[in-house]
Parts: C-alpha cells; sequence; structure tokens
C-alpha cells in the first residue's frame, strides 16, 4: 500500500512538473504556489497529529515564525532572502521545542489547550511588539527573489512555482522517510499503545519533542518562503481561518497519509479560490469548507485517501484496521 | 496606593470576566467531557444579538441582555444536536469535537460578518453612571459585572449541587451508563449543559458588548483567556475555575502594571508554560 501511494504521488510530481507548460498564466501559477505551500504546512501538521497522535492545534505557529523570521530579516536586518528562508527552519524548531517542553509531560485536552493558547499567544506577541513586528498593519514590500538580475517574478512566477514545487518534494521525501524509519514506527507506538511503547524502552517525552521539531522544519520553510513570496508578512497567519483550512485539508485528505493532505490542498485551494469569486461569497466559502470539515469528520473520517484506497482494491485486506483520526 | 487599588479593580473586573468564560466551558467539560471551542464564538453571537434587540429593533438594553442569553442558549442546543451528540461513540470523541466546534467557531464568525457587517457596533450601558469602589471611579456597568459574576458563579453552583437537574448533570459527567440506570435522560443532560454554558457565554457578550466593541472576532481573546485560566485551576470543578479566573484576572492587571501592556501577553505565555511544566494538572488541578 505504501509503495503504490509513493508511485502515485511520484504520477502526481510529474504532473506538476508540466503545469506551468499547461498553465502560462500568472494567476493560475499563484494558486499552485500557494496550494504547495498549504500542502507542506497540512502534511506536516499531520506528522504530530495524525502519525503520533499529538492533540496539536498549535502547528500554526510553525508557520506564523517562518513568516515573522524571514520578514523581519529581510525587510529589517537586509538578509538575502535566499538566507533568510533556511533560518526559518531554525527558528521554527526553536519555537517547536518551546511548545513540545510543557505537551511533552501533558494528556488529553491539555495537550489541545495549551497548543492552542501558545498559538494565540505568539500571536497577540506579534501583533504588540509593532516596532518589531509592524503590528495589526504587518510588515510589506520585501525584497524580491533573485539570482544575479533574474527576478522571480518574471516569466509568469515561473521560478516562484518550480521552487514552491521543489520545496513540496523535499517535504514530501523527508515525510516518507520519517514515517518509514524505525523513529516512524515509535510514532505509531507511542499513539496508539502509549504505554506499551514506554515498556519497550520508548521514550514518549522524548518522541513527542522531536516529532514537534522534525514537523515545524518544513513548516517554517514554507512559512519563510511564502511571505518572500507574497512579499507581505501580516498577523493572519495565526488566525482562526487560516488554521481552520489547513486543517480543513489534514482531515479532508485523510489523517494518517502523506498523499491525502497534498490533494486535499490543491483540491480546497482551487475550490476556496473559485468560490472567493462569485460574489457576496468572500466569507461563505469559509463557511463551505468547515461544513465540509464537519461532514468529512461525520461521514468519512478516513478522509478522501481512504475513499480513494476503497474505490482502488489492492486484493488484499489493508493491513491495519480503519481508524478514526486520532 | 491608588495605583494599587486601581489595579485591584481592574483585576477584579477582568476576573468577573473570565470566570463567567471560564465557568460555562467548565460546565461543558465536567458533564460532557468536550472542550468547546465555540464557546467564543457564541459569546461573539450573544453580543450580537443584543445588540440587534436593543438597538436595530429598539427595545432596549435589558431586553437585549435577555435575548442575547437565550440567543445564545438556542444555538448551543443546535451546535450539540449536530455537532458533539453525533460524536458520542466515537473513540477519539475529544479531539473530534475539538474539530468541530472549531468548524462552528468559523461558522458562526463568517456568518456574523455576512450578516452583521464590518462596521464596529457598541450596546448602551444597562447601568448608567460611575460608582466610586476604594475611591476609584468605575462605570456603573462594570461594577453590574462585577456583582453579577459571583451571583450567577454561586447560581450555578447551588444548581449544580442542589438541584435535581443539576445533579443528574453531574451523575451524568461522572458515570453515563450508571447515571442512565438510575434514570436519568442523558441525552437531554447534555442538550442541557451545552444550552446553560451557551447561555452563559451569550450573557457575557451582551455585557461585555457595552464595555468593548462587538466584532465577529471579539471571542477570540476572551476564549484565549478562559482556555488559560482553565489550564491554571484544571476543569475539574466550578470552584478551582473560578479561582483561577479571578486569579489570572489579577495576574494580568498587575502584569499591565508592572511590564506594560505590550509585554503582558508574552509574561502570562511563559507564567503559563512555568505552570504547566512543574503542575501538569494546574494549580488545582488534582493528580
Amino acid at each position: 500500500m505504501m509503495t503504490r501511494n509513493n508511485l502515485l504521488l511520484l504520477a502526481l510530481f510529474v504532473v506538476l512538473a508540466f503545469v506551468p507548460q499547461v498553465f502560462t498564466d500568472g494567476y493560475v501559477r499563484h494558486l499552485f504556489i500557494i496550494a504547495f505551500i498549504y500542502a507542506i504546512i497540512a502534511s506536516n501538521w499531520n506528522l504530530s497529529l495524525g502519525h503520533c497522535g499529538i492533540f496539536n492545534f498549535g502547528h500554526m505557529t510553525f508557520f506564523g515564525i517562518g513568516v515573522y523570521t524571514a520578514a523581519i530579516l529581510t525587510k529589517t536586518t537586509g538578509v538575502n532572502p535566499w538566507l533568510a528562508i533556511p533560518a526559518c527552519a531554525i527558528t521554527a524548531a526553536i519555537s517547536a521545542v518551546i511548545m513540545a517542553a510543557p505537551v511533552a509531560r501533558l494528556k488529553g485536552i491539555y495537550v489541545v489547550l495549551v497548543t492552542f493558547a501558545v498559538n494565540q499567544l505568539v500571536m497577540q506577541l506579534v501583533l504588540s511588539q509593532a516596532d518589531l513586528t509592524g503590528g495589526a498593519k504587518g510588515l510589506v514590500r520585501l525584497p524580491f527573489l533573485t539570482i544575479g538580475d533574474y527576478s522571480f517574478i518574471r516569466d509568469y512566477k515561473l521560478g516562484y512555482y518550480y521552487l514552491a514545487l521543489i520545496l513540496l518534494g523535499l517535504s514530501t521525501a523527508f515525510l516518507i522517510l520519517v514515517a518509514g524509519s524505525p523513529f516512524g514506527k515509535s510514532l505509531k507506538a507511542v499513539r496508539d499503545a502509549e504505554d506499551y511503547a514506554t515498556a519497550r524502552g520508548i521514550s514518549v517525552a522524548r518522541t513527542r519533542i522531536s516529532v514537534l521539531v522534525l514537523s515545524a522544519i518544513f513548516t517554517g520553510i514554507a512559512g519563510g518562503f511564502y511571505t518572500v513570496y507574497l512579499r507581505v508578512a501580516s498577523p493572519e497567519v495565526f488566525g482562526f481561518s487560516t488554521m481552520s483550512l489547513v486543517l480543513s485539508m489534514v482531515l479532508i485528505g485523510g489523517i494518517n497519509s502523506v498523499l491525502g493532505p497534498v490533494i486535499a490542498a490543491l483540491a480546497l485551494t482551487f475550490a476556496s479560490e473559485a468560490m472567493a469569486g462569485i460574489g457576496g461569497f468572500e466569507d461563505a466559502r469559509y463557511i463551505v469548507i468547515a461544513v465540509a470539515m464537519i461532514l468529512v469528520l461525520r461521514l468519512a473520517p478516513g478522509g478522501l485517501i481512504q475513499i480513494l484506497e476503497r474505490l482502488m482494491p489492492t486484493g488484499r485486506k489493508p493491513a491495519t484496521p480503519t481508524r478514526s483520526p486520532a | 496606593m491608588d495605583t494599587l487599588l486601581a489595579t485591584l479593580v481592574s483585576g477584579l473586573v477582568l476576573g468577573s470576566l473570565y470566570a463567567l468564560m471560564a465557568s460555562g466551558l467548565s460546565l461543558v467539560w465536567t458533564t460532557l467531557g468536550v472542550f468547546n471551542f465555540a464557546h467564543g464564538a457564541l459569546m461573539m453571537v450573544g453580543a450580537f444579538i443584543a445588540w440587534t434587540v436593543s438597538e436595530a429593533v429598539g427595545a432596549g438594553p435589558v431586553a437585549g441582555v435577555v435575548a442575547g442569553t437565550l440567543g445564545a442558549g438556542l444555538i448551543g442546543i443546535v451546535i450539540e444536536r449536530l455537532v458533539i451528540r453525533p460524536f458520542y461513540a466515537s473513540r477519539n470523541m475529544l479531539l473530534v469535537t475539538a474539530m468541530t466546534t472549531l468548524a462552528v467557531t468559523i461558522i458562526l464568525e463568517r456568518g456574523a460578518q455576512m450578516i452583521w457587517g464590518p462596521r464596529l457596533k457598541q450596546l448602551p450601558p444597562l447601568v448608567d453612571g460611575e460608582i466610586r469602589l476604594f475611591g476609584n471611579a468605575i462605570s456603573a456597568h462594570e461594577a453590574l459585572l462585577l456583582v453579577a459574576a459571583p451571583v450567577i458563579l454561586i447560581a450555578l453552583w447551588r444548581f449544580t449541587v442542589s438541584s435535581k437537574i443539576g445533579r443528574s448533570l453531574r451523575a451524568v459527567g461522572q458515570n453515563q451508563d450508571s447515571a442512565a440506570l438510575i434514570g436519568v435522560d442523558v441525552p437531554k443532560a447534555f442538550a442541557l449543559a451545552f444550552a446553560i454554558s451557551a447561555a452563559l457565554a451569550g450573557l457575557t457578550g451582551a455585557l461585555l458588548g457595552s464595555i468593548r466593541f462587538i466584532t465577529p472576532a471579539m471571542g477570540s481573546e476572551p476564549l484565549t483567556k478562559a482556555m488559560i485560566v482553565v489550564i491554571f485551576g484544571g476543569l475539574g470543578s466550578l470552584g478551582s475555575t473560578a479561582g483561577a479566573a479571578y486569579l489570572i484576572g489579577f495576574i494580568e492587571a498587575f502584569l499591565v502594571l508592572w511590564v506594560g501592556l505590550y509585554w503582558t501577553p508574552f509574561a502570562l505565555f511563559l507564567l503559563m508554560i512555568l505552570v504547566l511544566l512543574l503542575r501538569p494538572n494546574g494549580i488545582f488541578g488534582k493528580r
């Protein structure tokens, strides 16, 4: 099953590599770029939420930290964006350690509360430190991404498109490697049988801290790229709407899978953008997505990927029974 | 001395607000085992309904507060029926309902944006004038909040301890099966707990609507603070939640005095992490 999904992923990436040849206008490419960024956040969120079963509601913090790291580095201190984007991985990982410190020992609802509160408090911190972060207005007109004299905005965002696709490819490969490694198996052990995992010598606290840090790396980079691409950093990235949009990608795509959130990110970004085109639907589209999220939880807790797998029988039963999201 | 007293009064006002918010969260948690993320949004809806009845319809602020309370309570019943009840049997009910109530928050916030628009709104105070408390002038409306919060909390506590229905809520919270065996209608108890909690949120919103501006996002900051209260106090009992609410109110007021408004969220945040590292179940929480 794993290998077939990986083949599907590979096929998806090959198709995506040819997309700019078909869609030559900047707008469609822009949507793909945004979708790739969401796909990175959603699939990495799934690492802590789905694979390890941490009730992490603060994943957008890592993204927001990336956004503001890149924005402050490029705008205020004049660091080259090519250096600022990787730096986001470091700051996001540090924020993950800080968040993980209390989370490592907590259980159930307290994990939800703490991770959520961390996210809200980082937002309030960003809003209050207006000298550094621009407060509610955010930071605007960040420098362009360039190689020599070539600006990435040229050729209808061709450079940004491929950079985003490469980042998504790297992130996906990283997630598959992590999930397949012995560490990835210990994640599932911690999720499904915490006591047994402890008895077999797996440190639950250390596993949780590690998985949060690992899931923060590419999320932070995605945040850095996002802000360099849009040339804007705004506190909205910490808000309810962005968070629930990405969470719906994880849920609708299918928790426990790498492929699902990527597909859901593509589908939902385009669906959301299509709805935004309908007059008076600017707010209603978020309602539609929220309703879809409830319906998926109600009717197909395994998400799209589960439906997809049911449609394509493998001739043998799945090795693991179907699970509701954990 | 004057600053100290002013800070105390301000802490008391904040504490009352947080106590009203957090007690509703605590009631739903102890009865259903659900953390309601839509609690802040319910507060916001209560404020908007109160504004509509009081200002747009012109029925006056008292009718507005009543309508906001009842309206939010009704919406609470609908929420329980649609996004909580279907998941009772789910193995991961805690996580799933956290997600569905988060989705409800989006629906309510965006819905409010569509219905009431982006313009800032405010309710007139229930009572006019000022009151001097420890030599500090506060508005009579804030004084009303100071009095109302403990009265409501004590009423809620008496209700859960003494009345038959209140005791059935606690029975359901402790053991659903046994409660059902002795004749408690469990689904009805769940709906009732959710309705009371939502009505409390609506009342808080309607009261807050003449102190702060009414916006679709007005519920998120009090919700975050209520979550911090709950982290400090634990969700287990009404008493510890209310105690923690006043404690956080005072701490916040003193932090504003000492480190300034800008650094208060950060200091509160550090304090929260410290408390969790030392006492993972909250200051008043049991092991």
